[in-house]
């Protein structure tokens, strides 16, 4: 059977619907590589270029990946589900400004969203690809989680319209 | 990693460390100096245990590792001490004639740490400025409350950091060896005196190392520890063993030992190979090899493109020669 064929509505299976409504949890940045993530109650999005004051906003990059240009990676966002799935699997305490991504979501499917807009708070947002784990983290943190992280460390993303992200802010499909 | 290694020349150089700002220097004793790093902006720096040390990266390659000296709930700084040492190997003539207050410096993570007896008696032992991963180790301890501990430190005339260690100072927890008067500790009667469940510790120049590792010689492994500013060393695969990195266009060829590994040589060599993850998932290190074979540890390749291809920052070679099409 094709991935194909699955996905075909029929009237005894009916199409897949986007029935999630997360919520901003944590938001974390950033000036500079190996600089320990800092909390933050807000964080202001610049449409097509990143979180002002992140080591990634474009123009003023100064990130460890900073050497490699990349448009779709001004924002990125994790699971707390998968916080929770480290501890409880792999014994593992990953705290939420310990994975390095700027946003952690509850609730949000994250890697069904590559390719689609979804709201976050009063921001839209387009996801352009799941975000690697990366030894780098493991340098920083002492801990070993690279292979835990594997297709489930979170998604990167570009803004599509800037504006102010709370924490508590809603996190919807666009 | 040079420019070349993972982009074209045109894109920024990685960065590969923290860059901090000598923010003051002052010298407690002639031919001591005192420095103190902090972001340019003084956010917050990674944390570090106690007598956990960094690398500062001080130009044209030369790398070398000190103590960090300041309490580890002062998250801002990092505060390290050199002696100048006129017959060392460079990096602390370095210090002593170029840094500057205001350059910026490359600084490695903090790393490693020193473990502690919990409840028994902790021994310190240290020769001139081997008293620095002692620093912050003491003082942990006094603003934790502990006085599980004392620190013998000898000295050829007056000690160097001693105001950072007041409050040991006062409490008399720690014993001063002016060598010009008074001859150094006995360490072996130091140790032998300090029962059955003491942990010892010691750091200064060879001679004192020595005789540390005689004293302590049938003690096991988790009561002593000596402290050897060595560089960080790859725990290497099992599997892993020397072999020759060659670089077919270039002619470049180089041995990469098992503590290196792969990808760290070809950092060396600036290779242009381009480096993402480290992990061998992403697939960007992705290369052609002609002679081998490598031993692969990546989740990318499957077996008919392993017979061709390469991911470079996990391999292995199980021949003698690994020949890259580089």
């Amino acid at each position: 059977m094709s991935i194909a064929s699955v996905e075909q509505p029929t009237a005894a299976r009916p199409a897949a619907v986007p029935a999630w409504t997360g919520v901003v949890r944590y938001l974390h940045s950033t000036p500079r590589a190996f600089l320990p993530m800092e909390s933050f109650d807000e964080l202001v999005l610049i449409a097509g270029k990143g979180i002002q004051g992140d080591r990634y906003l474009i123009g003023q990059e100064a990130g460890f990946y900073s050497h490699k240009p990349e448009e779709g990676r001004q924002i990125t966002l994790f699971e707390i589900e998968t916080l929770e799935a480290l501890a409880r699997d792999a014994g593992i305490e990953l705290l939420p400004q310990e994975h390095r991504r700027n946003v952690t979501v509850q609730g949000v499917p994250l890697n069904h969203l590559v390719g689609r807009q979804f709201w976050l708070g009063e921001t839209l947002l387009e996801a352009t690809r799941l975000s690697t784990p990366c030894r780098h983290i493991e340098e920083i943190l002492g801990k070993p989680v690279f292979n835990p992280l594997i297709n489930r460390s979170g998604l990167n993303c570009r803004i599509l319209k800037g504006g102010v992200v709370h924490v508590g802010d809603l996190v919807r499909p666009g | 990693m040079s420019a070349t290694w993972c982009v074209p020349v045109e894109m920024a150089k990685p960065i590969k460390h923290l860059q901090l700002v000598v923010r003051q220097i002052d010298e407690p004793l002639p031919d001591v100096k005192r420095v103190v790093l902090a972001d340019q902006d003084d956010w917050r720096l990674p944390a570090f245990r106690p007598g956990a040390h960094i690398d500062l990266h001080l130009g044209n390659g030369l790398v070398r590792t000190y103590s960090l000296c300041n309490d580890p709930a002062d998250c801002r700084r990092y505060v390290i001490a050199v002696k100048r040492e006129d017959t060392g190997r460079g990096g602390s003539r370095r210090i002593h004639e170029t840094l500057r207050t205001g350059q910026t410096i490359g600084v490695s993570v903090p790393r490693s740490g020193l473990e502690f007896a919990p409840e028994a008696m902790n021994i310190f032992i240290a020769g001139g400025i081997g008293i620095t991963p002692f620093v912050s180790a003491i003082r942990t301890l006094e603003s934790e409350g502990k006085t599980n501990y004392v620190l013998h430190w000898a000295s050829m005339g007056e000690p160097s950091l001693i105001d950072m260690l007041a409050p040991a100072v006062e409490a008399g927890r720690i014993q001063l060896y002016n060598t010009l008067n008074v001859p150094p500790p006995d360490i072996a009667a130091i140790v032998h005196a300090s029962g059955n469940d003491a942990k010892a510790f010691c750091c200064g120049p060879a001679g004192m190392l020595a005789a540390f590792d005689a004293a302590v010689a049938g003690w096991p492994e988790a009561r002593k520890h000596v402290e050897r500013f060595t560089p960080p060393k790859k725990a290497p695969l099992p599997t892993a063993r020397p072999y020759r990195v060659v670089l077919a266009k270039s002619g470049q060829e180089q041995e990469v030992a098992p503590e290196v590994g792969l990808l760290a040589t070809l950092e060396a060599m600036g290779a242009d190979i381009p480096v993402s993850c480290g992990g061998g998932i992403c697939g960007a290190c992705r290369t052609r090899w002609l002679e081998g074979p490598p031993i692969h540890h990546d989740y990318v390749l499957t077996p008919q493109e392993r017979e061709q291809e390469v991911i470079v920052c996990v391999a292995e070679c199980a021949g003698q020669r690994l020949v890259l099409d580089v």
